[in-house]
């Protein structure tokens, strides 16, 4: 099974695992809303050194996670570059600083103000990278249905979500063996003796196996939930939610505090369209 | 075999059999993305998980289909720790709703019911449904949400949507069309 | 103690809405408070249908027309929710994977719990009470990926073992289970019922593994009809079970063929208490007689494992396994699930290539292969068809093979001709796959996997599931490509019967290693490998040893003696 392991099916040790799956959804859901509703420094860069410090807290396992993290800082990096190539000055608008650093052509120039406002946006798009690491990593998919109801949603699609990830495996295990049954009847799953179009019609030979067992299930699995009371009632109680300890009534007040201040920032914004600041800090520097 | 009415097939029955079906989907959605994808340049992936939705549209209705989409591809993007994208699971809702309509106009997989008039709509559905989703919705929803560069959410929204309709057309007609070959009732079933 | 019916059909018919003809016809059936009933069948007898009336899924989740009455506790069911009937009828489910919705142990105990509404404090008791009825109270924090078959059912069990359950309903309990899972199983049910004074209904058509515990009542369904209502007894010594396709017991079997006569009187549904008094001399100078000796042959050696290493990243799965196997073998591969069985396939079939050893095809290292010659040598079939079947033409199916690897179209032409023809299925070479039975469709992959011409052919558990009809149909067939048309056949297995019936030789894997290598009759005699292996004795050694005769020979003897048998019938 490769790369599922980044999720736990069962609680952790750790501080954070440790909360409450309410608390993790319902915090996870206000730095989502805070990292993405602006650009200043300020507020990013708290979030970004908080998160890394949760990452290290979490103790993870660094063998499985490292290739994910170069993998997703790499990715940005191209990203913001071929944000530059598109246009040499869209940090312009948010910075108002045009100063040349480097001139390549007349085209391809390095301002000032748009390497700033590509390294913000970097910082941006990391932090929510390694806040959501953070949280996919502390959170049990039953506490993950159970925080989503708290969030207001109707159990039914925590139940989705539970029931997505119980089967993950068993998916995964029968796609490993009908792709190895397959590959036994002359199937050519080597990425190098195949080209890209002709790879996408060999597997449809494993997909359609594969989709026909995987929705046989359905009849089953929704008996089995009919047959303990599925969508007996409005509400629905989880066994591994824990009760509200002294740890989550900290984190209710930080959350809280954190939904308030976006609420102010957003509102705040809409009514006097705020002054793009980011030019600010930098003639600060 | 009572006629549905198309409003009925638009929302879709919310029974435990749909929610499972959905779960299924999202599951079936994030084990293709681990080992259904084939990369063509570095950063641009055929993805089979992309099937996903129709099946679930053609099953169980548009609303599950574009609910599977959506959601797997939110988990898939977490599993796979690319992070927490709602512009794209938006999109990929909203294309998950619309190649998810098999129903909305006749075929039915289910009953082996998808000939080549079907083949034409959802041949039509997929590109369309690609340009709506990525070409405008996810740029849309960037920068509304992110803020930033506009031209190049739109660059990369392309090649997603162009990469989609791939996967959609070239595997979906044929995964479609042996699914409803599997389930058609068979008729002329003598012995030679 | 007076007792009243529980359950109480009376005229009940019952028709889906998608079938023209009624499942159930005309049931009239009565089970009192407190009962352990056994419903036996073969598959498609109805005897699902009927669990799935008692337990509310019908009309609830299957939609259809129900004439006549069906009362559960009193309560009419078409009148009634699923969800009353379901806090009264605990039904757990033949496909354990399906029912083990939660994401750990006792989160799956308390699923119906939490679909209650109950706070998590009131759960944490029962749910922990609950798994200690089942023994499965160390394995709380457990995710459902790393537990037996056996251990997921007896989650299923604590799942539904709630205050108000009067009603325990086993649907096909044993299907996934090895042999000695199964007994566990049994013996749990029995316990259960008798601390919790519960009516206990089983559904199977295993009918001496049901038997290893007391039963009150056995009903044979035939038709969607009740063909018979009676004691065990009463229904061994009948002649009905073999006319209605259930596999008789071993036992049975056995003193059936010596010509003893067995009555009602000498208790013959559990073989440590049947007596034998009778029947001994009778018994032991029929096998004595039996002429076991067999012309050696000499036979040449297709494939070479030896001394053969394999470990998934840290974990040892194959240390220093060796075995050769002959052509025209029938060999079962034996040994619980991680045993290093599937593993041992893979390598076979080159999917995956040994760490250390060597494994020669015809005297040649296999390593000169790449996966697709090997594939054309070596053929796999998997347990579920639906996992194989990609074309919805039987043709094209099995074609699809020769195609990949490029075959001309002659040569496609000639061999899935062979093929079809060899598995019986040319004259239907143009039907639909989706209208074949099962054991056609298991004929379809074999036939898809024969086009290619392969030496050797894998079958991992070809009947799982399935009832003695399917059973008898798949393993025939595979007897026959086997004398006719020499096909080496390996058949992963931990079917006792299979083991006995239909091959020559055992190969015993546990824990990595290949723990036993002779012939069925030995390894079945060997007290040490069966237990290791989980496997469990077979009622011809619980015989043998109260006959106070050596197991090896008896065992022998009957085997061949019942080949000989079935091979006359033919």
């Amino acid at each position: 099974m490769k790369n599922f392991n980044i999720i736990n099916l069962t609680k952790g040790k750790t501080f954070i695992h440790q909360l409450s799956g309410t608390t993790k959804v319902r915090l996870f859901a206000a730095l989502m809303v805070y990292v993405m509703m602006s650009f200043d420094l300020p507020i990013i860069l708290p979030l970004f050194i908080f998160s890394i410090i949760g990452l290290i807290s979490l103790k993870p396992s660094w063998k499985t996670i490292r290739p994910i993290i170069f993998f997703v800082v790499f990715l940005n990096v191209l990203n913001i570059i071929l944000y530059w190539l598109a246009d040499p000055h869209c940090g312009f608008e948010y910075t108002a600083d045009k100063t040349v650093l480097f001139a390549y052509t007349n085209y391809l120039v390095v301002t000032r103000g748009t390497l700033w406002f590509l390294l913000v946006r970097l910082l941006k798009m990391l932090t929510a990278f390694s806040t959501s690491l953070v949280f996919i990593m502390s959170i049990t998919p039953s506490e993950l249905a159970a925080g989503l109801t708290s969030l207001g949603f109707t159990y039914k699609l925590g139940s989705i979500v539970e029931i997505a990830f119980r089967y993950i495996p068993d998916i995964s295990r029968d796609y490993e063996n009908i792709a190895i049954s397959m590959q036994c009847r002359g199937l050519e799953l080597d990425a190098k003796k195949t080209k890209a179009i002709e790879r996408l019609k060999q597997m449809v030979i494993i997909l359609i196996p594969l989709i026909i067992t995987s929705f046989d299930r359905v009849g089953n699995i929704s008996n089995a939930m009919d047959l303990r009371g599925f969508g007996k009632g409005k509400k629905r109680s989880y066994y591994s939610e824990y009760p509200e300890r002294r740890n989550d009534k900290i984190f209710k007040l930080i959350y809280c505090l954190i939904a308030l201040f976006c609420a102010y920032y957003i509102i705040s914004g809409l009514i006097t369209p705020r002054v793009p600041k980011m030019w600010i800090y930098w003639r600060c520097l | 075999m009572k006629k549905e009415s198309f409003g009925k097939i638009l929302l879709g029955k919310w029974d435990t059999k749909t929610i499972v079906g959905v779960a299924i989907g999202i599951a079936l959605f994030g084990v293709l993305m681990v080992y259904g994808s084939i990369t063509v340049f570095t950063n641009t992936n055929l993805s089979l998980a992309m099937i996903v939705p129709v099946i679930v549209g053609g099953l169980f209705g548009p609303l599950p289909a574009a609910l599977a989409c959506g959601v797997g591809n939110i988990l898939a993007d977490l599993i796979g720790g690319w992070g927490f994208w709602i512009d794209w699971a938006i999109g990929n809702a909203v294309l998950g709703f619309i190649v998810g309509s098999l129903k909305l106009y006749g075929a039915n997989i289910d009953e082996g019911v998808f000939d080549v008039k079907h083949m034409v709509i959802y041949a039509v559905l997929a590109v369309l449904g690609n340009v709506i989703a990525f070409g405008v919705v996810t740029p849309i929803a960037t920068h509304l949400i992110q803020g930033g560069e506009l031209k190049i959410t739109i660059a990369q929204g392309w090649v997603a949507a162009a990469s989609n309709a791939t996967v959609l057309l070239v595997a979906g007609i044929p995964i479609l069309k042996a699914l409803a070959a599997r389930n058609a009732r068979g008729t002329n079933l003598t012995k030679e | 103690m007076s007792k009243s019916p529980i359950i109480e059909f009376k005229d009940f018919t019952f028709r889906y809405s998608s079938q023209l003809e009624p499942t159930l016809k005309n049931i009239n059936l009565k089970i009192y408070e407190g009962e352990k009933v056994l419903i036996l069948g073969p598959s498609g007898c109805g005897k699902s249908t009927l669990a799935n009336c008692i337990n509310g899924l019908i009309p609830f989740s299957y939609p259809g027309e129900i004439q006549g009455s069906c009362k559960i506790a009193g309560n009419e069911t078409s009148h009634s929710s699923i969800f009353s009937l379901s806090s009264v009828v605990g039904t757990v489910l033949q496909d354990s994977d399906a029912q083990f919705v939660g994401l750990s142990v006792g989160g799956d105990i308390a699923y119906a719990l939490e679909n209650d509404n109950m706070p998590r404090e009131e759960m944490l008791p029962r749910v922990l009470k609950s798994a200690t009825l089942v023994g499965m109270q160390e394995f709380l924090e457990h995710v459902p990926y790393n537990l037996s078959g056996g251990q997921k059912q007896r989650v299923s069990l604590a799942g539904i073992m709630h205050e108000h359950v009067k009603i325990l309903l086993f649907d096909e309990p044993l299907a996934a289970l090895d042999p000695q899972m199964g007994n566990q199983a049994i013996d749990l049910i029995d316990k259960i019922q008798k601390n919790n004074n519960c009516t206990v209904i089983i559904i199977e058509h295993r009918l001496e593994d049901v038997l290893y515990r007391p039963v009150d009542r056995i009903i044979l369904l035939e038709d969607g009809q009740i063909v018979a209502d009676m004691s065990p007894n009463q229904l061994l010594c009948s002649n009905i079970i073999v006319e209605k396709g259930i596999r008789e017991p071993l036992y049975l079997q056995a003193l059936k063929m010596a010509g003893c006569n067995v009555t009602i009187d000498d208790n013959p549904c559990n073989v440590f208490e049947i007596n034998l008094d009778k029947y001994k001399d009778q018994l032991i100078s029929y096998y004595s007689n039996v002429d076991t000796n067999k012309p050696l042959e000499e036979k040449k050696v297709v494939l070479k494992v030896k001394n053969v290493d394999y470990s998934y990243d840290d974990n040892k799965a194959l240390d220093n396994v060796s075995f050769s196997i002959n052509k025209g073998d029938k060999i079962a591969v034996i040994g619980k699930n991680g045993a290093g069985k599937s593993t041992m396939a893979k390598i076979i079939c080159g999917i995956l290539r040994p760490d250390k050893g060597e494994v020669y095809l015809e005297n040649v290292n296999y390593l000169n292969y790449s996966i697709k010659e090997l594939g054309q040598k070596i053929g796999y079939v998997m347990q579920n068809p639906n996992q194989m079947l990609v074309k919805d033409i039987i043709k094209d199916e099995v074609s699809l093979g020769l195609v990949l690897n490029n075959k001309s179209e002659d040569e496609i032409e000639k061999n899935i001709k062979e093929a079809l023809t060899k598995c019986d299925l040319w004259s239907m070479r143009n039907w639909p796959v989706s209208v074949v039975s099962y054991g056609q469709k298991k004929r379809v992959t074999i036939a898809s996997i024969l086009a290619m011409n392969p030496e050797i052919i894998i079958l991992d558990e070809p009947t799982a599931g399935q009832d003695y009809r399917v059973y008898t149909e798949i393993m025939s067939f595979l007897e026959k490509l086997n004398k006719d048309f020499g096909i080496t056949i390996l058949f992963i297995t931990h079917d006792m019967h299979l083991a006995i019936e239909y091959t020559d030789r055992a190969i015993v894997f546990s824990d990595g290693k290949c723990i036993g290598d002779d012939s069925v009759f030995k390894i079945l005699s060997d007290n040490d490998i069966i237990e290791r292996a989980n496997l469990k004795q077979t009622s011809l050694y619980s015989l043998a040893t109260r006959l106070k005769i050596n197991p090896e020979s008896f065992i022998e003897s009957f085997i061949v003696s019942e080949r000989r048998k079935r091979h006359e019938k033919f």
